[in-house]
């Protein structure tokens, strides 16, 4: 669920099913018939959709509760965070408490913001997001996370701050687990 | 040469409303509707000249300095949401303007105070330096550190300005809906919605007309959130109170996300309207359609929050509302809009000239851009796309081959009504161009997002670059599609104008 060439690819598997269906009816415009004929079809398809797609909804709904990033659901999920940083947010660049931490053990990141709103988002060393949250003025934003390999990652702004919001990154160093 | 509305099979050529009122009652509305989708649409192309600029800047082939790139960014944005928005109201008023009375002159005033806010946002950017995004998100407008406080509440008076012409365009909509219709129950067909269909005793209104009456609803309650974020920043400015960053968020993305999903759903109206005269089969109010409709003014104005995913400090009960609100609002859209059109199209006969063409195109755009939306908005999905690529993505998929394909269409169908003169065979290749274009062109900010290219940079790393370079071929031939079909049109326009008189009489 969490995978964005995963995220990807499922869109473009729907994108073709209904770019497929799509081009059928188009291509099928021709000839015409009463449409008398077809409102029938027309309700069992409906009647079918909505239950099938409202099916899916809450099938993907239910799936997405124990997922949720948010630090209760996170806690729950990895356990109680071991070490907490504060990082705080400012035109254009970050004030972390610590940069050097530990692969698998949770993390807690109290995220706030000096002046407006910026977005912390952690990029693994392969320039993939892993996760994010933003940076609010008089808001401190928790986010758990627990890094599952050693490296080098990036911290970005992820929320648009002024004409610096593309230099505002920093760096953590992740280390193995002793 | 006749119409083919008229070679069409027609199964009930009573239920198809004609353009022009039979007793040419609406002549200066069309005449405005047709300056509200020539001057937005014009816009749209100029803003998308700014979009390219910046893809070519993040293709690393051309360099624009940051400032200017942030500058050129906030007025894309700002000029594109306005552009459309204003292209396809303009398409709605002439929708209607055959069975409701409206009122040219309350059109002609509201579009004055919508260009009197437009030329705000020009000078608070290009003049101004104003480089604070169309979203305008406090306190960066005030914080910038680069342009002036007046610049920022320049921009504030514009977007104040644009809010007060869509409210004063809402208001008499509705009001005049309301009057020909008898009042709210019978415009919203809410006996026939509750009896599940069964309480046929007052008539119903077109399904253009039920539209209408839906979006200015939420067109209001959109201009008031925008008040509701707009005055305490002003009072902030004056130094007279100060602004919780949660509370603008919320109200600023009330306003600002309507505002664009309010684009499509008109968009979603003109298909309603036109659809059926190339089809020759009538779009009927149905109680899903009447259902669909109702449903929609509740869930359009409650999904905006789900680009406040990452914003821990909201509620969480808020977040799973989002969540599921999010998913509603694409089932009555899907079901009843997408399914109707395409059921109006199955084996209807229809002949593909480039205005149907036109509707087809956003009907396949707006759909493939709610795929990326709705998966978006799965919160666990959102916390690896938010504000990445593929953001820009999903709404440029549903605005360009959606909203935007919607009011070309219906500009098209409004100049051949109006003239009896087709457009040229060879506009058809000019869509498929479009088309085309259009979808190399979305496909690759989806690309870049599922690589999580961040949005909103000016200076993109060199493995970032690919994504926009491969996406500058596809839109110069997007940009030769609508440059072929604004020709097209350029060639039919004095005519069309002419044709809002009604039909020459022959001696």
């Amino acid at each position: 669920m969490q995978n964005p060439h995963v995220i990807f690819g499922v869109l473009i598997a729907l994108g073709a099913v209904w770019t497929l269906g799509w081009a059928i009816i188009m291509v099928r415009s021709g000839r015409s018939i009463p449409v008398e004929q077809l409102e029938r079809s027309e309700n069992r398809i409906r009647v079918g959709l909505l239950g099938g797609l409202a099916a899916i909804a809450i099938v993907v709904f239910v799936l997405s509760l124990p997922r949720l990033p948010f630090a209760g659901s996170r806690r729950a999920e990895l356990g109680p965070p071991q070490v907490t940083i504060t990082a705080t947010a400012v035109q254009w660049g970050w004030i972390i408490s610590r940069d050097r931490l530990t692969a698998g053990i949770p993390i807690e990141f109290d995220v706030t913001s000096r002046d407006v709103n910026h977005d912390f988002a952690i990029y693994d060393p392969d320039g993939r997001l892993l996760t994010q949250v933003q940076a609010m003025p008089g808001y401190i934003n928790r986010l758990v996370y627990r890094f599952s390999a050693p490296g080098t990652y990036t911290v970005r702004c992820l929320e648009y701050c002024g004409v610096g919001h593309h230099m505002m990154t920093a760096r953590l160093t992740v280390a193995r687990q002793e | 040469m006749t119409s083919p509305h008229r070679r069409a099979p027609l199964a009930d050529a009573a239920a198809l409303t004609p353009l022009l009122a039979p007793d040419r009652a609406n002549s200066s509305v069309l005449r405005v509707a047709l300056v509200y989708l020539v001057v937005g649409l014009g816009s749209f192309l100029l803003m998308g000249l700014l979009g390219l600029l910046m893809r070519l800047d993040q293709g690393g082939i051309l360099v624009i300095a940051p400032v200017w790139f942030y500058r050129v960014m906030t007025l894309h944005g700002a000029g594109m949401v306005a552009s459309i928005l204003l292209a396809v109201t303009g398409g709605l008023a002439a929708a209607v303007s055959a069975t409701t009375r409206l009122s040219a002159r309350v059109l002609w005033i509201a579009l004055v105070i919508y260009f009197i806010g437009t030329s705000f946002v020009i000078l608070a950017t290009l003049v101004g330096g104003f480089g604070g995004g169309w979203t305008v998100l406090y306190p960066l407008p005030t914080h910038g550190l680069v342009w002036t406080l007046d610049a920022a509440l320049a921009m504030y008076a514009g977007y104040l300005f644009i809010a007060l012409g869509l409210l004063l365009y809402c208001v008499h909509m509705l009001h005049a809906l309301a009057r020909a219709h008898g009042g709210f129950v019978r415009l919203f067909a809410l006996r026939f919605l509750f009896s599940l269909g069964r309480d046929t005793r007052d008539p119903l209104p077109r399904p253009p007309e039920l539209i209408a009456g839906v979006i200015s609803l939420d067109g209001i309650a959109a201009a008031t959130a925008g008040m509701l974020y707009l005055v305490p920043i002003f009072l902030h400015a004056a130094g007279v109170m100060s602004v919780d960053a949660l509370y603008a968020k919320n109200t600023v993305l009330l306003f600002g996300h309507t505002m664009a999903n309010l684009s499509i759903y008109v968009g979603a109206g003109l298909v309603y309207a036109a659809l059926p005269a190339f089809t020759g089969r009538p779009w009927r109010t149905t109680w899903a359609v009447v259902c669909a409709w109702d449903l929609i003014i509740i869930l359009m104005l409650t999904n905006y929050s789900h680009h406040l995913y990452a914003d821990f400090a909201q509620p969480v009960g808020l977040q799973l509302l989002a969540e599921i609100a999010s998913y509603a609002v694409a089932l009555p859209s899907f079901i009843v809009t997408i399914i109707g059109a395409l059921t109006l199209i199955y084996r209807s006969g229809i002949r593909w000239t480039a205005a149907p063409m036109l509707l087809a195109l956003g009907i396949w755009g707006w759909v493939f851009g709610g795929l990326g939306a709705v998966l978006d908005a799965t919160i666990p999905v959102n916390q690896v796309l938010h504000n990445t690529m593929w953001v820009p993505a999903h709404f440029h998929t549903y605005y360009l081959l959606g909203a935007v394909a919607f009011a070309w269409g219906y500009l098209f169908y409004m100049v051949h009504e109006l003239t009896d003169r087709r457009a040229a065979r060879a506009s058809s290749i000019a869509v498929w161009l479009y088309g085309i274009g259009g979808a190399g062109f979305i496909l690759m900010f989806f690309v870049a997002g599922a690589n999580s290219v961040p949005r909103r940079y000016a200076v993109h790393l060199a493995q970032w670059q690919l994504y926009a370079r491969v996406a500058v071929p596809f839109v110069i031939v997007l940009a030769l599609g609508l440059a072929w079909l604004s020709w097209d049109l350029a060639t039919r326009f004095r005519a069309a104008w002419r044709g809002t008189e009604g039909p020459t009489l022959q001696p």
